[in-house]
């Protein structure tokens, strides 16, 4: 049902379909109306509706967080904790509207959550040890450059409008409601984070040919 | 087209369009931005068991639940308990400013409290539900409201000199705090049917609702038209409760935090 592995980078340059390129990073998602359909069962109490939901929204949500933390048990554990969340407040949602800002506004607010959690608990623990740096750490799990290296560079802010829009596939109306925003502050947030990747990758060149020229 | 109408073009959302497509084609550096917005994403897939923790936890908690009312009702709710409370204050205390008042003074800080009450209420019936749309942001709705009425007042009331000014200023204060306090508790109750996911803002958007109710009892029946009075003891009441708010909402945000910690602490231990 859902893609293993990593998503293939197309040749943008040479590939006729260029017009979808931007669009390949976006997890694959059951139909809106089949979402909709599903939570509207959920409130109804079917017990097939939080399987259906769990299975389909999970993927995303996954990546949604873990292009924002260092680790996967984290990013596990705000998975787990964003499932409770929707659940305690279930009734919140009304059919016929989009479930995606629903659930990724959840998702966002745990996020938050967490991140200060576990500020509060690297303050406490960060004079014992030595942390590594998670560049490096990923940079030797792949050595080609992922979405995820590419967009650390950016504020945190920025991270999270591209991340929804390239990973989880929301549109920037659906970005603007997850944010509690409006629709031109995440296309001016969306605008700079491209300014600052053209030049990040502009960086990324000129450090690489000064390199070849040593 | 050029590579800041590119850059211009993917923040839109509009990167299909014909003259974007035939620029990123001829350029390296576009193509080079195109291809970094596709690299590769590592698929993290949860795992079954992560999976089926979750499924279980919720189906054994599963019970019918009622979808939250229409924007439009609780937005009906919100705006007739402000109502019902001015009435009944303005009531006890009397209309005693109207008389004193210019036609327009009184149509102007009537309708501004009015337009600041309309906007926040909506503001807060959207915030009861994640993923709503915002016309305004909700962060900056009331430090905005709280500005344009500080204008408000300050271009329609004149400064006078007076003499007792703290005495009197406390007396209004007096007066409206308890009335924002009582009007918090009645919102709170339609508030508490809704997902309230930033109690700091969310505390802060309520407080400043509430307060304003004791500012426009106090608007109508305060006679003292002095700037300063009006600034002090009518907005700073609403400005105190906002204060209120924002507290009681930062202070709600980190005990959650730590309800959430040590429920996080308990779930991996099992």
């Amino acid at each position: 049902m859902f893609p293993q592995g990593v998503t293939p980078r197309p040749d943008a340059a040479n590939n006729p379909q260029m017009e979808s390129a931007l669009q390949e990073n976006v997890v694959p998602r059951p139909p809106l109306a089949e979402l909709d359909c599903w939570m509207a069962r959920y409130q109804q109490a079917d017990p097939d509706a939080p399987a259906a939901l769990v299975l389909a929204l999970s993927p995303a949500l996954l990546r949604f967080f873990r292009s924002q933390v260092a680790s996967r048990e984290q990013a596990d554990d705000l998975l787990q904790e964003t499932w409770m969340r929707i659940h305690r407040v279930r009734h919140t949602y009304r059919p016929g509207e989009p479930v995606l800002p629903w659930i990724y506004a959840i998702a966002r607010r745990v996020r938050v959550d967490g991140y200060r959690r576990t500020r509060r608990v690297a303050l406490r623990e960060i004079a014992m040890e030595v942390l590594p740096e998670l560049p490096a750490q990923v940079q030797a799990r792949n050595p080609g450059p992922t979405f995820d290296t590419l967009v650390a560079g950016l504020p945190e802010a920025q991270r999270e409008v591209v991340t929804m829009l390239k990973v989880g596939g929301l549109s920037l109306e659906e970005v603007a409601r997850a944010t509690s925003s409006t629709v031109g502050a995440v296309k001016q947030k969306a605008h700079r984070a491209y300014e600052r990747l053209r030049k990040l990758l502009q960086i990324q060149a000129d450090d690489g040919a000064k390199g070849a020229a040593r | 087209m050029n590579c800041d109408d590119v850059t211009r073009a993917l923040g839109e959302g509009s990167p299909s369009r014909l003259e974007v497509q035939d620029h990123v084609r001829s350029c390296n550096r576009c193509q080079e931005l195109v291809n970094a917005l596709n690299a590769p994403v590592a698929v993290d897939s949860p795992s079954p068991a992560t999976l089926r923790q979750i499924t279980e936890s919720i189906i054994a908690d599963l019970r019918p639940v009622r979808p939250v009312a229409p924007a439009r009702y609780l937005l009906a709710a919100i705006v007739g308990i402000f109502a019902f409370i001015v009435s009944i204050a303005v009531y006890q205390l009397g209309p005693r400013a109207i008389a004193v008042m210019t036609p327009l003074q009184t149509v102007t800080i009537l309708g501004a409290l009015a337009i600041s009450t309309g906007l926040l209420a909506y503001s807060l019936v959207h915030q009861m539900v994640p993923g709503s749309r915002h016309r305004i942001p909700p962060r900056l709705l009331p430090v905005g409201i709280t500005f344009a009425l500080i204008v408000a007042i300050v271009v329609l009331f004149q400064f006078q000199s007076e003499r007792n000014f703290w005495g009197n200023a406390w007396g209004c204060i007096r007066a409206g705090a308890p009335i924002g306090v009582l009007s918090a508790l009645a919102f709170w109750l339609v508030l508490r049917r809704g997902a309230i996911l930033s109690p700091g803002m969310t505390g802060a958007a309520t407080g400043l609702l509430a307060g304003l109710v004791g500012t426009s009892v106090l608007e109508i029946h305060c006679p003292n038209l002095d700037a300063a009075h009006i600034l002090v003891s009518h907005l700073g009441v609403a400005m105190l409760c906002a204060l209120a708010g924002l507290v009681i909402g930062m202070a709600t945000e980190a005990k959650r935090s730590t309800v959430d910690s040590l429920f996080s602490a308990n779930r991996k231990e099992t």
